[in-house]
C-alpha cells in the first residue's frame, strides 16, 4: 500500500511536469499548427536557469520566476527568427525548429557546463509528510499543487477571458477567427510566450526534483511530451493533461515492477492511438 | 457601389483560379453569385476576405481599396463573411460565440444582436448550448448572425443552402430578404429556385470568369443561358 | 534539366578523380581518417536525402539504421572473428533488420501527416537508445567495446579505397534509383503530395519503397562507421546522429544526392578546422552551435542548399542570357 501509494505521487508529480511541457506543445499547434521541436530546450533552459539562479539569490521563488522569464525571452526569440518566416510551410517548420533545439542546447552548455550539474532544494521543501503510516515525499506534493494551480488558471484563462475565447476559435478554425476581424499573429506570439513560461517552468521545477540536470534532458522530456500529446490530442489542454498523468503513472508503476519496459509501454501507448484514433483521445483537430 | 471588384486575378498554389473577375454590388441590395462547382465562386468571396490572396486586380469596399489587406483588417472595415462550411466554433456556446464575435461590444453592436435575436429565436432559446449541438438550419443562422454583428453593411453569404431540408433553405432565403433593409448581400448560390426569388442582381461564373451579370429578371427568362452555364432548365 | 539539374557530371567525375588521387599527394593518416568518414558520411547523408530531398518525407530517427548497421557488423567481428566474411554477413544481418523496420514502421505510420511521422521516428529511434543502453550484455551500454577488423580493413589506405569506391557506387545506383520511373514518381510526390495521389499513384506503396531503400543504405554506412572506429556504443542510436545527416545533407542541398556528399566534407573540415580554434576561444569547443546556425541559415534563406543554390543561379543566368538573345533578335 505504502508503495503503491508512493508510486502513485511519484508519478503524479511526474505526469504534472511532462504536462506542463506538453501543454504549450498541444496549444502551439493547435493554434499555429507548429510543432516546436525546440520545446524541449525550453524545459531544459528552465532547469539550468533555476539552479543557477537559486545559487546565485538563494531564494527558491526567484529562481522559478527568473527562469520563467527567462524561457518567455528565449521563446519570444524563436517564434519571431525561427517560426515566423517560415510560417505555413510544415516541412520546413520541423526542420528549422529541430535546428533550433540542437543550438539552445548547446548553449546550455556554454553558458553553464557540458557536464551533469547538481540541483538542490530549499530547506523548507525537503523531507516528507506523514499521512496516517504513509510517507509523502514533500517537493512532490509541492510539484503536484503547482500543477495543478497552473492547470486551473490555464482552464480560466481559457474559458473565461477573451483572450482565451481568441485562442480556442483559432485552433478549431484560424480563418474563420481572422474573418470576425482578430489578427491572430499576435495571438500566436502570446501563445509561443506562454508555452514558453510553462515548459520553463516544468524545467526549473524538475530539476531538484531530480537532482541532476544536463543538456539532454530537454529531448528525453520533449519526447514523453511528444507521446503525451499524441495520446491527449494535439490542441486539447485537457487532453494533455490526463495523459500526462497516465504517462507519468504508467511510468512510475513500470519503472518499479518492469523498469526494462517503461519506456516501451509509453511508445506503445503512442503507437495504439496513432493507429486506432491519430486525433488522439480528446482531439481539438487531427 | 458599395463594393467594386476589378479584374482580380487570384492563384491556388500554381493554379489561376481567378482569371480576371469584375463584378459591382450595390449597397441595400441582394447580389447572387451563380455558377456550377469549381467556377471559382467560393474563391471570389475568399478573395474579396483576403483569406485568397490576389495577384492582380483591385477591390474596392465603399470606394476604399482593400484589395491587399489582411483578412483581419478587411473584416474590421465592417465586411461580414459566412463560409461555405459555416466556420462554426463546434465547442463554443451560442453565447461565447458572439461574445467572440463582438470585438467593440458597443451599443450598435448590441443593438444588432439584438435583432438577429429576434430574427432568429433559436439562437436565443439555445443561448448556453454548444454550437455543436444545434441543428444545420440553426448553425447557419448562427453563422449569418455573427456575421452581421460583426459587419457594418455588407455580408458574404456562401452557399448556405448547401445540406439544408428545402424547407429550411426556403425560410432562410426569407430571413436573407428580410435583413436587406439593413444590411447588403452577396451570396452565392447554386439552388436558383430560390436564390433568384430573393437576388435582384446575377452574376454568372464559369471557368474562373464572369460570364453574364445584370438583373435577376434577365437570367430568370433565359433558359438557354441557365441550360448552358448551371445545367437547369 | 536531364543530368539533375545543371551541375554536370564533369565536376562530379572531377570530384571523385581527385579524392581517388588525393592519397598520391598526401599519407597523413589522420588525413585518410577524416576523409574516409567524410565517405561514410555522405553515404548516410545520402540515404537521408531520398527520404527528405526526393519524397519529402521527415523522419528524425534515421540514425537508428545507422546503429543497427553498426552494432550488426561489429557484434558479429567480436563475436565470430574478424574476417571479411563475417563482416559481409553483419552487414547483411542489418541490411534484412533495417529492410524489415523500415517497412513495419512505413506501413503503420507513413500514412499518418508529416509532423506525427517527425515525432514517430524520433520517438522510435529513442526507444532503440534505451534499448541499446539497457542491454549490457550486448552492447556494454554507454562505455561501448572495442572489436578487431578483418585485415583488409587494418590499412587505413585501403579502407580509405573501399569507403570511397562504396561512396561512388552507392551514389550512381541511388542516382539511377531517383531517375527511374519510380524516383520519378517520389519526386512528385515530394513536390506534391495530393496532385501525385489524384494522379492515381498509392502515395503508400512509394513512401514505403523509399523509406525501405533508405533504411538499407543508412545501415551500410552505420557498419562502415563501426569498422573505422574499431569501437562502438549508443552514441549511433542518438539523435546527433540523426542530425549530422540532416546537417550534410541539407547544407550541401536537398534532392541532389550530390550535395550529401559536399555537405559532409564541409561538416567533417568545418568540425575539424573549429576544433582547432577551440585552443584560441572555448566556445569553439561547441563547434555544433555554428553548424546549428549554418543549418537555420540554410533552412530559412537557401533552402535548396549549395548545390540547389548553385544550380537556381546558373539556370536564373542561362535564361538571362537566353532572354537577352531573344531581345537582341527582335531589336535586329
Amino acid at each position: 500500500m505504502d508503495v503503491a501509494m508512493n508510486l502513485l505521487v511519484n508519478g503524479l508529480a511526474t505526469g504534472i511536469l511532462i504536462f506542463l511541457l506538453a501543454s504549450g506543445l498541444t496549444l502551439i499547434f493547435g493554434l499555429m499548427s507548429v510543432l516546436n521541436f525546440a520545446h524541449g530546450g525550453l524545459f531544459a533552459w528552465g532547469a539550468f536557469a533555476g539552479v543557477w539562479l537559486f545559487g546565485l539569490t538563494d531564494s527558491f521563488l526567484l529562481a522559478i520566476v527568473g527562469a520563467v522569464v527567462i524561457g518567455m525571452l528565449l521563446g519570444f526569440v524563436l517564434e519571431r527568427v525561427l517560426i515566423r518566416p517560415v510560417y505555413g510551410d510544415h516541412i520546413q517548420q520541423l526542420l528549422v525548429t529541430l535546428g533550433g533545439m540542437l543550438v539552445i542546447s548547446e548553449l546550455l552548455k556554454v553558458f553553464w557546463s557540458p557536464n551533469p550539474i547538481r540541483a538542490v532544494l530549499p530547506d523548507y521543501l525537503q523531507g516528507s509528510i506523514e499521512l496516517g503510516d504513509i510517507i509523502l515525499i514533500t517537493y512532490r506534493l509541492f510539484v503536484i499543487a503547482v500543477g495543478i494551480v497552473v492547470y486551473v488558471g490555464l482552464h480560466l484563462l481559457l474559458t473565461k477571458t477573451r483572450l482565451g475565447l481568441i485562442v480556442r476559435a483559432g485552433v478549431i478554425d484560424k480563418e474563420m477567427v481572422q474573418a470576425l476581424g482578430i489578427n491572430i499573429k499576435q495571438v500566436f506570439t502570446f501563445v509561443f510566450l506562454l508555452g514558453a513560461g510553462m515548459a520553463a517552468l516544468g524545467g526549473s521545477l524538475l530539476a531538484p526534483y531530480s537532482g541532476v540536470i544536463f543538456a539532454e534532458m530537454g529531448m528525453q522530456y520533449a519526447i514523453l511530451a511528444f507521446i503525451v500529446v499524441i495520446v491527449g490530442g494535439m490542441g486539447s489542454v485537457q487532453g494533455s493533461m490526463i495523459a500526462a498523468l497516465l504517462v507519468g503513472v504508467l511510468g512510475s508503476f513500470m519503472a518499479y515492477f518492469v523498469p526494462e519496459l517503461s519506456l516501451a509501454v509509453n511508445m506503445l501507448l503512442m503507437l495504439a492511438v496513432l493507429l486506432i484514433k491519430p486525433s488522439g483521445l480528446f482531439g481539438a483537430k487531427g | 457601389m458599395m463594393l467594386q471588384l476589378d479584374h482580380i486575378e487570384t492563384y491556388l498554389d500554381q493554379f489561376h483560379i481567378l482569371q480576371g473577375v469584375s463584378l459591382s454590388v450595390q449597397a441595400g441590395s441582394i447580389t447572387v453569385l451563380f455558377g456550377r462547382n469549381g467556377a471559382g465562386k467560393t474563391t471570389t468571396l475568399r478573395s474579396i476576405m483576403g483569406l485568397a490572396p490576389i495577384r492582380h486586380g483591385q477591390i474596392r469596399y465603399l470606394g476604399e481599396e482593400i484589395g491587399h489587406l489582411p483578412t483581419y483588417s478587411i473584416a474590421r472595415k465592417g465586411i461580414g463573411y459566412v463560409p461555405e462550411n459555416q466556420g462554426i466554433f463546434h465547442d463554443f456556446t451560442v453565447e461565447e460565440t458572439f461574445r467572440l464575435a463582438m470585438q467593440k461590444n458597443d451599443d450598435e453592436q448590441k443593438e444588432k444582436l439584438a435583432w438577429m435575436l429576434d430574427l432568429f429565436p433559436d439562437l436565443g432559446h439555445y443561448w448556453k448550448k454548444k454550437s455543436g449541438h444545434l441543428s444545420g438550419g440553426q448553425k447557419q443562422m448562427l453563422a449569418i448572425a455573427r456575421a452581421y454583428v460583426n459587419s457594418n453593411g455588407l455580408l458574404l453569404i456562401d452557399e448556405p443552402s448547401k445540406g439544408l431540408a428545402p424547407i429550411m433553405v426556403e425560410k432562410l432565403m426569407f430571413h436573407i430578404e428580410s435583413m436587406k433593409q439593413k444590411t447588403t448581400v452577396l451570396l452565392v448560390e447554386q439552388n436558383f429556385m430560390m436564390a433568384s426569388m430573393i437576388g435582384e442582381q446575377y452574376y454568372l461564373m464559369d471557368e474562373g470568369k464572369i460570364v453574364r451579370g445584370g438583373a435577376m429578371q434577365e437570367l430568370k427568362d433565359d433558359a438557354d443561358t441557365r441550360q448552358k452555364y448551371l445545367g437547369i432548365a | 534539366m536531364t543530368t539533375s539539374g545543371l551541375l554536370n557530371h564533369r565536376f562530379i567525375v572531377f570530384v571523385f578523380l581527385a579524392l581517388a588521387v588525393l592519397p598520391f599527394l598526401s599519407d597523413s593518416r589522420s588525413m585518410y581518417i577524416m576523409f574516409t568518414q567524410i565517405f561514410i558520411f555522405a553515404i548516410f547523408a545520402m540515404s537521408f536525402d531520398l527520404l527528405l530531398g526526393y519524397t519529402g518525407i521527415v523522419s528524425f530517427g534515421h540514425c537508428m539504421f545507422f546503429g543497427i548497421g553498426a552494432y550488426s557488423v561489429s557484434l558479429f567481428l567480436k563475436n565470430f572473428g574478424a574476417t571479411i566474411s563475417y563482416f559481409l554477413l553483419g552487414v547483411l544481418v542489418a541490411i534484412v533488420l533495417s529492410g524489415i523496420l523500415s517497412y513495419v514502421i512505413g506501413m503503420l505510420s507513413l500514412r499518418l501527416k508529416s509532423h506525427f511521422y517527425a515525432m514517430l521516428t524520433l520517438a522510435i529511434s529513442q526507444l532503440l537508445f534505451v534499448l541499446a543502453e539497457k542491454w549490457r550484455s550486448l552492447t556494454m551500454g554507454g562505455d561501448g567495446f572495442t572489436f578487431p577488423v578483418p585485415e583488409l580493413f587494418r590499412d587505413r589506405l585501403s579502407f580509405y579505397y573501399v569507403c570511397l569506391i562504396l561512396m561512388v557506387m552507392l551514389f550512381v545506383i541511388l542516382r539511377a534509383f531517383t531517375h527511374s520511373p519510380l524516383g520519378k514518381v517520389l519526386k512528385a510526390i515530394g513536390q506534391n503530395e495530393q496532385r501525385a495521389e489524384a494522379l492515381g499513384y498509392q502515395i503508400l506503396h512509394y513512401k514505403v519503397i523509399v523509406s525501405i531503400v533508405a533504411g538499407v543504405v543508412a545501415a551500410i554506412s552505420g557498419g562502415l562507421y563501426a569498422v573505422m572506429l574499431r569501437f562502438v556504443n549508443t552514441q549511433v542510436f542518438s539523435i546527433e546522429t540523426t542530425l549530422d545527416a540532416l546537417l550534410m545533407s541539407m547544407i550541401g542541398g536537398l534532392g541532389t544526392l550530390f550535395g550529401s556528399i559536399l555537405g559532409s566534407g564541409i561538416v567533417e573540415l568545418a568540425h575539424h578546422g573549429l576544433t582547432e580554434l577551440a585552443k584560441l576561444h572555448p566556445i569553439f569547443e561547441r563547434w555544433v552551435i555554428f553548424l546549428g546556425l549554418l543549418y537555420i541559415l540554410v533552412v530559412l534563406c537557401f533552402p535548396s542548399g549549395i548545390v540547389g543554390s548553385f544550380q537556381e543561379w546558373r539556370e536564373k543566368r542561362k535564361q538571362r542570357s537566353l532572354q537577352a538573345a531573344t531581345i537582341t533578335e527582335q531589336v535586329e
